[in-house]
Order: C-alpha cells, then structure tokens, then sequence
C-alpha cells in the first residue's frame, strides 16, 4: 500500500514534468506549410511585419521628395509669390470637412532660402535613403535568423519522424532519399520560411503605396496602371501552373537519382562480380536525360513566362509616356507630377514582380513540403516514444519473477500461423535455450523478448509488468538483443561499445557558460534538444566503473574473455597516442623502448632492427625518412607530394644532393621501366613493388628519351620533381639497387639538419621529428617503441620482433595501455574496415557492458567457427549467472547447459527444465561449464 | 652485393639458366634476400610451403626427421635452389633446411613466383624443362638400380 502510494505520488509529479515536455512531444506534420510556419514563428513574424510597416511612412516621403526638390526648390514653387524664403521640415495637416477642416500646426519650420531648400531637401532625401536602408538591413538579416530557425525546427522535427519509422515501412524506406530530403529539399522550404508572411506584406506595401503615390498624383494614371497590375498579377500565376508540376516531377527524379546512386554503392560488389557496369551507367544515362528534359521544359515554360512579365511592366510606362506625355504637353498634369509619377513607377515593377516570384516559389514550396510530408506519413510512423518521461522512473526495477507468456500468435506473410496460442511460463533470472529446428519460431520469439518485433498477438508479463508497455528508456536499459547483423557506427570501437550507455547526460560539461546559454536558448525556440553531446552521458556507476580509465579497463576484460584481446593489442601497437593527454604513458612507452633496446642488445638480436641515429644512415628507411628524421604530418610532406614541396626542395638544392637524387631517379626509372615492361598494367605485382604505375610507365619512358638526348641540367622542373619522387621511397637493403654509397648516406645525413632547419624556419606543422628520449604522436605506438626499423636483410625479423615486443610490454605492464589505445582504432563505415568476427565481437561486449537483466542473443555466434561457437556460449553462460539468457541455438547439442530448453514445434511452444544443472542459486554453475568442455574435448 | 649479382647467381641456377635477363631481374627484385644465422631453420619438415630459397652465399643442411632422430641427408651450397617442389606442388615441406653456416639467401615467395609463371611462358616452359629433365634422371637411376 505503501508503495503504491509511493508510486502515485510519482506518477503525478513525473505527469508535472511531462506536461512541461509537452512542446518536444512530436506531432504529425501540418499539413500546410504555411500553418507549420505561423504555428512556430507567429511572434517573429509578427515583429518583422511591424517593422516593416512603420518602415512604410518613410518609404513613402522618399517617393515625395524628389517631386518636392523639383517643383519647390529647383522650378522655386514655394517662392512663388515673391517670398525670398519658405518654410523648411514644416510639419502639419489639415483635417477633413466632416471634423471641422481645421489646420494644425505641429512645427512650423525653418525659413530657408531657394538654396538652402534645395540643399535642405536633398540631405533630407539622403537621409531617407539611409533610414530606408537600416531598415532594409534589419528586415534581412531578421528575415534570415527567422529562416534559419525553422529550417532547424523542420530539419529536426522529420529526423525525429526519422527515428518513429515502423518496421515495416523501413523496409520501403530507401536511406539514401531521407538523407537527402533532410538535408537538400527542406532547404528552399527554409529559405522561403523567412519570407513567407513578410515578404508579401513588404512587397505589397511597396507596390501599395507606389500605386497610390500615382493615383494620388494621376488617377487615371493610376487606374492605367492598376489595370495592367491586375492583368499580371491574373495571368502570370495561370501560366505558371504547368512549371509547378514540373517541378514536382524534377523533386522526385532527383531524389531518385540520389537513392539510385546510393544503392549503387552500396551493392558495388554485385555490380563487379556481375560485370553490370554497362547497366548500371545505362540507368543512371537514362536519368539524368530525364532531369534535363525536365530542366528544359521547365526553362522553356519560365522564360517565355518572364518574357511576358517584362513586357506587360514595360507596358504602363509606354502609356505614361505617351499618354501621361500627352495631357503634360496639353497642360493638364505638370512636369513635375509626371516626373514624380513615372519615378514613383519606377518603384512599382521590381516589388510586384518579387511578389509574383513569391507566389511562385511559395507554390512552389508547397509541393516540396507535399512532398516532404508525404515520405514521412503518418503511417508509416509507429507511436511516439513520449511516455519516456512520464514512466521511467517508477518501473526501473530490475526484471526477474515470472515471466509468463499467453497465448502467443505470429503469422507470416501469406497468413500461416508460425506460432499459434502458444504459452509459457518460467522463473527468470534464468538461461533459455530457443530451439527452433528449422523453423523461424525461435528467433521470431527472441525477437519479441527483446521487443523487437511490436506485432504479434497476446501478451508477455515480467512479474506484474507487461513487457510491451515498459518504458523504452527501461528497456534499453536492462534488455540487448544481439542479432545475426552486428550494427556498428562509424567512430572509435570505445564508441561503439559505450553506445548503449549514453541514455541521458548526467552532468554538463565544463565550457562557455555564455555560449552554453546561447546554444540553450536557441534549443528551446527551435524545439531541439537542450542536451549537448559535449555533456557527461555515460553512467560509470552503473557499469561499476569509478572513471573513464576505469571503464576502459572493463571494455578491454571483456574484449580479452571474448577473444578479442590479441587484435584489440594490434590495433594498440597500430594506433598513436598523444603524449599531452597521456604523459605518464609516453613516458613509460619511452622507457620501454630502452628496455627493448637492450633485449636486443642482450640476446644477440642487435641486428634485427635498426635504430633511428640522428647521426647515422638508416639503411631500412626511405631516403625520404632518412632525409626527414621525422614523421609527416600534412598531406604536404607525404609520399610523393614531398618531392613538390618548396621548403623540402629548397632544403635538398642548399645541401646539393638534388642532381644525385636526380640522378638516382634516372637510374631507378630505367630499371623499372626494364624490368616490369611485359606486365599487365594492373598486375598486383605492380602494385607490390614498382616505384612507378603501370600507366605513369610511358610517361618515365618518354622522360628518359628526353634525358638520352640532353643531361640532366636539361630536364624540366616537372620531369625533375617527377624523377626526385622515385629516389624518395628507396630503401637500400630491400630494393638492392646499389645506388647508395657510403659517401652518399654520409651527405644525405648531413642534409637532415637543412631540411629540419628550412621545415621549422618556414614555421609549417608538417613533419614531426624523432627524438630518442619523446614519444612521435604521429607515427604509430609500435614504430614509437621500436624507435628504428626491422631490418629486411634477416630471415623471420619481423616476426621475432614482435615476440620481443610483446615480452617487453608484459614485463613492464603496459598491455593494458596498449589495448586502451587499442580501443581508439577506427571501425570504419558500418565497421567495415573490421572483420565479421570483430564485428560480432564488438557488438556482444556493447551489448554485455550494460549489464542487462535480459539478454537475448540471435544468430550473433554466426561468425565464429564451431570451437568459438561453443566457447563463446559457455563464456555467455558464464556471465549471465545472475541475469537472464536467451539464446536461439540451432539443435540441441548446447542446449543442455541452459536452465531451461524451449522447443518451437507445429506453432506450439513446449518448455522443459533441463535435467541435468537445476536452474542457478540452487547448484553451482562451473558443472555446467565443466560438461561443455567435455564436449568440446 | 646488388641486384646484378643477384641475377648472377640465379643465373646459375638450372631451372633459370635459359631465362630473359629483365625477367631474371624483376625475379630477384620481387625476391627478398635474407640472413640466417649458424643453425637458423629455413623450414622445417611438416611446414606449409610459402617460398623457395637461392642460396647466394653460405651453406645449408637438409635434414630428415626419421624414427632415430634427424638425419643429414645432403648439403647444400652456392646457388643452390631449394624449397621450389613444395611450392609448385602445394604440397607441405618434404624435409628441413638449417643453415651450417651463416647464410645469405633469396627468398623467393610463392605467390609471386607462382604469378610470374602464369605472366611468362618462357618462365613456366623453363621450369617445366627443368622438371622433366629431372624425372628422367630419375627414370634412369630406376632403370640402372633395377638392371644391377
């Protein structure tokens, strides 16, 4: 009782808290764009509106003031009657008839001169020009944020959609087409969002107020132009129809394009292995020759309608002139009202024509969002993750007792009954075989433990829960499922195993508290998330880790039991590491290579690597390291790139070794180009070991032609850098050329302290020098502890390297570090730069770091050969001795270690106890694990 | 020692003898050549066959494993061409090779080899000979030790 109170109170609270969430909670898109435009942005686009209107009255004295200089102060109006002076900024009105007709005087004005009117008038006018300006400035830039931040809303709203797809429609969904339409085709919706309510305000003020400054001047005038107005404004939108529906059909052939391209790529393999290029360019011809019909019929249609548009507004000036031309000659109108009314015309045309190209790209904008807004329907979308906030607190207990299953139904596609009525009942924490025998049932099950799978009928219940109404913030917390497919993100594989930790930020980080405010405030208009990835997200205590180090230490015990040790170690010796963050590693990485050294000294290996010696040659280095000493670290300094390099170049001339090193390059070239003539272009050994490709072959032929006929002061700059690169990648003792004499190496040595002078003096990051006694963060941990070369010339060096290596960092324990750096090596897109068993691996230990109550384990062993296979599920058992395992196993060969064996036959479940271990807490688990190996054995 | 003198030497070898000289040298340069130490194991007997070896200088032991122990049954040296049988037939090393002395050596590997002499005729054609000839050497003995 108690407790349920306990739980109503929170529930209340929690619903508190809900309530105010209210805003994040994701809504079907409107179906208008411009309801979702006025629903979001109403009080910006309300201010700006406001802006724009009291801009207005000054827009409008600007349009006066030129009649007024003209007909005032330069025709002397105002001194008509002999007055030597008039009235200057005089400020008043007279009211209507109706109201008494009374004048009044706000300011009466200064008394200028003809000139000083003139003068006074005309900086008045520069000062309207400037007003009008600002205001046109803040309005943009206004307008811009406005755009910017709807675009940021609607961006974020349809990812949001993104993350709602159902299963189903996910497999319709193409990936590549929502990429694209979140980042290219909401685009011009957002450049449009600023403009949407304003422009039209602003615009048809401007063409307002011109047109009444006309009328106002001339009403027939007015009227002339008002008509013509009328026709453009009717007749423009009709032509305009048919660009519309071009332009939908161009949206959905580019995207397309987009989708087809990506799917290209993707199965790039299919296309290899089936030789489909033909096709496949055929296909892509094809549509790109529909885009630009499209195009083409689309600027057939635009210009011809633009054609129009410019002639119906080039239209009323003909008549101002010739009719307005006509009553000024006749003595109707004055000059300066015609000079006034055909310079307020002026006016007219570029707001009505902004006008017409906004109701064109507002048309236009709409069929986008159309478009936009049918990819995410509203059914393909499931229901919305909102109950995360309300429930998550009061059902977080761990999930144990019994769980009961009722009648169970799952059909197939074609209607069949795969599982039918079926149920069960157990006692968790308890390990589950899921034997299937052939059919789909076993995995379908797990999927559905592991919520997974939403459609199917009757209900599972975890003690007093039901499964399917747990919050999802418990369930990722304290449910995995490890598929047949291990999903890994790009990033670190650190990154890929903490994924599953990152539930929520426990703390903010340390940073700008200011621009943290400013990045917050902006979340909150925009209806984003207020949280930053910057934050502390990773919940230590829970996987009972004090710190960051401390859970590294867990992820690489883990990785070890899995079997990953060994290749998490080699990727730490592949991998760098920063001697600022970690200076206590690079120190004893340092003294490592010390020790290695006199492991070798000691046991006679002295010869198998040889030192770098800022002294000596190092004949198991290129020329270009050796010329170096150091380690690239700009694309500038890099293989080939190196020979082009200015300070590099300039080093070498000072020191004289260009015309060897060129020299070299000749004689390189000639060899190669003997040598490797007959070979395929393409061949793999090409690949292996020629300096030059296959296809630069002719160009290095034509190159020493022209080097046969003159010497080699004669070769161009081009061909000299060309032959410089080849000397640059030349190791003595493993290309055995003989183009290295003691002499040589001895000058080459001596160059080291130009190019290092020459780098440092041009002050360019680009290389990063060795030193004996400092870790070289850009070359890699294992060249940092060998600090030399494994030599070429010794039979098995490498090999026998490495066993040093590996004695070494065990007796100094630094293994450990070594797999922490490990944990920073790259998986690569979809992890592909990993093998399959790596992948698996990763994604069981992602799965085991969270420590969940349930684990549900289906077809992720696939990888692994038979032995691992049965390791790894002995190991799996192993660790879940407290929680819960189910795991889909195709026979029952395994079965019989698990608590439970669920056998899947004719749609019905049937569960047994297994005979053997009695279910965990009641026996010890090591017998178990003791008949597995049995087994094995 | 340079790659010239390394085409020397396989020159000396039976199965390269009538082999173009650039072919000989994209051979030698595609090869690595090595050091072992008195003693070093090139392979051992029961190993899977990765390379064939020219000694260019030293000289090297084979032995066979056989129920009383390892036993010498030949020395190798100058020029002499080993390990190319297990390679060609994919078949795992026939016995083990150490070196009596310190030893220079090029390695040639297997899949290396086995791409050149898909690339040139002239190469396969030369081992070939160089097989045949061999197998009738020992269709000779056989006849010679059957008639005695």
């Amino acid at each position: 009782m108690v407790l349920k109170n306990k739980l109503w109170r929170l529930f209340k609270t929690e619903r508190g808290i809900a309530s105010r969430f209210g805003d994040d909670i994701v809504r079907p898109m409107d179906k208008s764009l411009f309801r979702y435009i006025w629903k979001h942005s109403k009080r910006d686009q309300l201010i700006v509106c406001a802006v724009v209107v009291a801009s207005q009255p000054f827009y409008f004295l600007s349009l006066d003031l030129p009649r007024q200089i003209v007909n005032q102060a330069i025709q002397g109006e105002a001194f008509r009657d002999g007055n030597t002076t008039a009235p200057f900024l005089h400020l008043g009105f007279t009211l209507p008839e109706w109201l008494g007709g009374q004048s009044i005087q706000i300011f009466e004005g200064f008394q200028l001169s003809r000139v000083g009117l003139l003068f006074g008038l005309s900086c008045l006018f520069l000062l309207f020009v400037i007003i009008n300006g600002g205001f046109k400035y803040w309005v943009n830039v206004a307008k811009g944020i406005l755009g910017e931040r709807m675009l940021r809303r609607l961006r974020f709203d349809l990812f949001n959609m993104v993350l709602r797809f159902t299963p189903s429609a996910l497999r319709t969904v193409k990936s590549s087409e929502t990429a694209t339409i979140i980042k290219d085709e909401v685009e011009p919706i957002g450049g449009f969002i600023g403009d949407a309510f304003i422009t039209p305000v602003f615009l048809s003020l401007q063409a307002m107020t011109a047109l009444f400054f006309i009328v106002v001047q001339n009403m027939w005038l007015g009227l002339l132009a008002l008509g013509v107005v009328g026709i453009q404004l009717i007749i423009i939108p009709r032509l305009r129809r048919e660009l519309l529906r071009l332009g939908r059909e161009r949206q959905l052939a580019s995207r397309e394009l987009a989708g087809r391209v990506a799917e290209v790529l993707d199965g790039i393999e299919v296309v290899h292995v089936h030789n489909a290029y033909g096709w496949e360019r055929a296909e892509i011809g094809q549509r790109l020759y529909t885009l630009f019909d499209i195009r083409v019929k689309i600027y057939n249609r635009k210009f011809v309608v633009k054609f129009l548009n410019n002639f119906l507004s080039q239209l009323t000036p003909f008549f101002f002139y010739a009719i307005g031309g006509y009553f000024a000659l006749r003595g109707t109108l004055d000059i300066g009202q015609l000079v006034a009314v055909i310079s307020a015309y002026r006016e007219l045309p570029p707001p009505l024509k902004e006008l017409i190209d906004w109701d064109q790209q507002r048309l236009d904008v709409q069929v986008k969002y159309d478009q936009v807004t049918q990819h995410f329907s509203e059914d393909r979308l499931g229901p919305q993750a909102l109950i995360e906030a309300r429930k998550a607190e009061e059902a977080d207990e761990p999930l144990t007792g019994l769980m009961a299953a009722e009648e169970i139904r799952v059909s197939d596609s074609h209607g069949g009954m795969i599982i039918d009525n079926a149920s069960f009942s157990l006692e968790l924490p308890a390990s589950v075989a899921l034997i299937g025998g052939g059919s789909p049932a076993a995995s379908i099950m797990a999927r559905i433990i592991a919520r997974r799978m939403p459609e199917f009928g009757g209900q599972i219940r975890i003690g007093e829960r039901d499964l399917m109404q747990l919050p999802p913030s418990v369930a990722g917390r304290r449910i995995a499922y490890a598929g047949i497919d291990p999903i890994l993100f790009p990033g670190s594989i650190r990154d890929n195993l903490v994924y599953g930790l990152r539930l929520k930020p426990l703390g903010m980080s340390e940073g700008d508290k200011r621009e943290a405010e400013r990045r917050i405030a902006e979340a909150i208009r925009t209806g984003n998330p207020v949280e930053s990835i910057t934050d502390q997200w990773i919940d230590y205590e829970r996987v009972g880790a004090k710190d960051e180090q401390d859970l590294d230490r867990i992820l690489v015990d883990l990785l070890d039991r899995i079997g990953m040790g060994n290749e998490i170690y080699m990727f730490g010796l592949a991998g760098w590491i920063n001697p600022e963050r970690h200076p206590e590693l690079a120190e004893r990485l340092v003294e490592a290579r010390r020790r290695l050294r006199e492991t070798f000294q000691a046991n006679g290996m002295a010869d198998l690597v040889e030192p770098f010696d800022a002294e000596r040659y190092n004949d198991q280095a290129t020329i270009a390291e050796n010329l170096l000493f150091g380690v690239p670290t700009s694309p500038e300094f890099t293989g080939r790139n190196l020979a082009d390099n200015t300070e590099f170049r300039s080093a070498i001339d000072k020191a004289g070794l260009t015309d060897d090193l060129v020299r070299m390059g000749l004689q390189i070239a000639e060899t190669m180009t003997e040598i490797f003539q007959g070979l395929p272009p393409g061949h793999s050994l090409f690949e292996q070991f020629s300096f030059v490709g296959a296809e630069e072959l002719p160009e290095f032929e034509a190159i020493l032609r022209r080097q046969a006929s003159q010497d080699a002061a004669g070769l161009t700059r081009e061909d000299q850098t060309r032959l410089l690169s080849l000397p640059l990648a030349y190791v003595e003792s493993r290309h055995r050329l003989g183009l290295l004499d003691d002499a040589l190496k001895e000058r080459l040595v001596e160059a080291r302290s130009h190019v290092r002078k020459t780098i440092e003096m041009a002050d360019i990051a680009g290389v990063e020098f060795y030193d004996p006694e400092a870790i070289c963060s850009a070359a890699p941990l294992r060249d940092n502890l060998l600090f030399g070369r494994v030599s070429y010339r010794v039979a098995n060096a490498r090999v026998r390297v490495s066993e040093a290596i590996s004695t070494v960092v065990r007796e100094l324990g630094l293994l450990q570090d070594i797999k922490c750096v490990g944990l920073d090596h790259q998986v690569g897109t979809a992890g592909r730069l990993l093998t399959p068993q790596e992948r698996t691996s990763i994604n069981l230990v992602r799965c085991l770091v969270k420590r969940p109550d349930i684990m549900v384990v289906d077809g992720a062993l696939a990888p692994f050969d038979e032995a691992r296979n049965l390791q790894m599920t002995e190991l799996l058992l192993e660790l879940f001795d407290e929680q819960s395992l189910f795991m889909v196993l195709p026979n029952d060969r395994q079965a019989g270690s698990f608590d439970f064996q669920m056998r899947f036959r004719d749609g019905q479940i049937s569960t047994e106890r297994s005979a053997g271990p009695t279910p965990k807490g009641e026996q010890p688990e090591p017998e178990a694990s003791q008949t597995i190996e049995g087994e094995v054995a | 020692m340079t790659l010239e003198a390394e085409v020397q030497s396989l020159r000396q070898v039976p199965m390269f003898r009538d082999i173009d000289p650039a072919r000989l040298k994209l051979l030698a340069f595609t090869s690595e050549r090595v050091q072992f130490a008195h003693g070093q194991r090139f392979f051992a007997q029961g190993d899977a066959s990765d390379a064939a070896y020219v000694i260019l200088d030293g000289r090297a032991s084979v032995l066979l494993n056989t129920p009383n122990g390892e036993i010498q049954v030949a020395e190798l040296g100058d020029n002499a061409l080993v390990g190319e049988m297990g390679i060609l037939s994919d078949t795992p090393r026939s016995a083990t090779i150490t070196a009596a002395e310190p030893t220079t050596a090029l390695r040639i590997d297997k899949r290396v080899f086995l791409e050149l002499l898909a690339q040139f005729p002239q190469m396969s054609l030369a081992v070939m000979r160089e097989l045949a000839q061999r197998l009738e050497r020992t269709n000779a003995q056989l006849v010679a030790q059957s008639s005695s």
